[in-house]
């Protein structure tokens, strides 16, 4: 699986498009592949609240401050 | 953790630059950067000293609209290299998705590579999580600079790439190999996001 540089800095151009063509394919049969979407839906159905992401940074404030702390 | 979460239709994940000092990891971030669209560049936050060394993280989220559907998301870090900012790597490592060993190919730099890579594996198992198994991919970064200043990469992958993980040379100054290393790792995320849990696992 291993792989060299495929092509250099001379050829910025559409860098960023060709990596959304390849991304997007990867969602595309991702989403397809783990569609939970029931067969039959359900009745009731109970409404949930997403639970948020703890990796993801949401209050800079505290971040800063946390890491002001820890070093200090 | 990276989820496909189909009530709020959004895919987000976090992938982590880790590697040295000065051995690259806020330059890709910069190249990758400086190649969105107008339309798509938000913020990139970037703490760096007067010396340009990065002080606490760079943080780059890269939103890259509705795919089939879902809002995605991808948050690119990087953790400051100087060994004196380990609680900071361990805070910027929570939650990662996937992690980018950016390693300096000259040769007077192997043994700080060294000290990078074992200081990764001990945050992510403090963390909870196996480096055997998370997406990695290593980039053996300044390929640009005279040979003679440099390791081979068949040197440096029989040093660090124990893992076989797939590797990308690059001189992320340039941009080359930045969005190679980008896909490869994007590519390792998506295909580990997990469908919902089922019942009593």
């Amino acid at each position: 699986m291993a792989t060299g540089v495929k092509k250099g800095a001379e050829d910025d151009s559409g860098e960023f498009a060709d990596f959304m063509a390849d991304i997007s394919h990867e969602i595309a049969k991702r989403v397809e592949s783990l569609n939970p979407t029931p067969k039959s839906m359900p009745a009731h159905r109970k409404e949930t609240t997403p639970v948020p992401d703890p990796g993801v940074i949401r209050e800079w404030d505290n971040v800063a401050d946390r890491m002001i702390e820890e070093m200090g | 953790m990276s989820v496909v979460n189909y009530g709020t239709r959004e895919i987000t994940c976090k992938i982590v630059y880790y590697g040295p000092g000065r051995s690259g990891k806020t330059t890709n971030l910069q190249h990758v950067y400086s190649q969105l669209p107008e339309e798509r560049k938000g913020k990139m936050v970037s703490l760096a000293t007067e010396t340009d060394r990065t002080l606490f993280f760079d943080f780059l989220p890269l939103d890259l609209g509705t795919i089939s559907g879902f809002a995605t998301r991808f948050q690119l870090y990087t953790v400051p290299g100087q060994v004196y900012y380990a609680a900071t790597r361990k805070l910027v490592l929570q939650g990662v998705d996937g992690v980018v060993f950016v390693a300096d190919s000259q040769s007077r730099q192997l043994a700080e590579n060294i000290e990078s890579l074992q200081d990764l594996h001990a945050n992510l198992a403090d963390e909870g999580l196996d480096p055997r198994t998370l997406p990695l991919v290593m980039q053996y970064n300044k390929r640009d600079l005279p040979a003679g200043e440099i390791s081979t990469i068949q040197e440096l992958d029989e040093t660090l790439n124990f893992r076989a993980a797939p590797y990308f040379a690059a001189n992320a100054i340039n941009g080359g190999g930045v969005f190679e290393t980008l896909r490869s790792i994007a590519s390792m995320v998506l295909g580990r996001l997990s469908a919902p849990a089922p019942k009593g696992s």
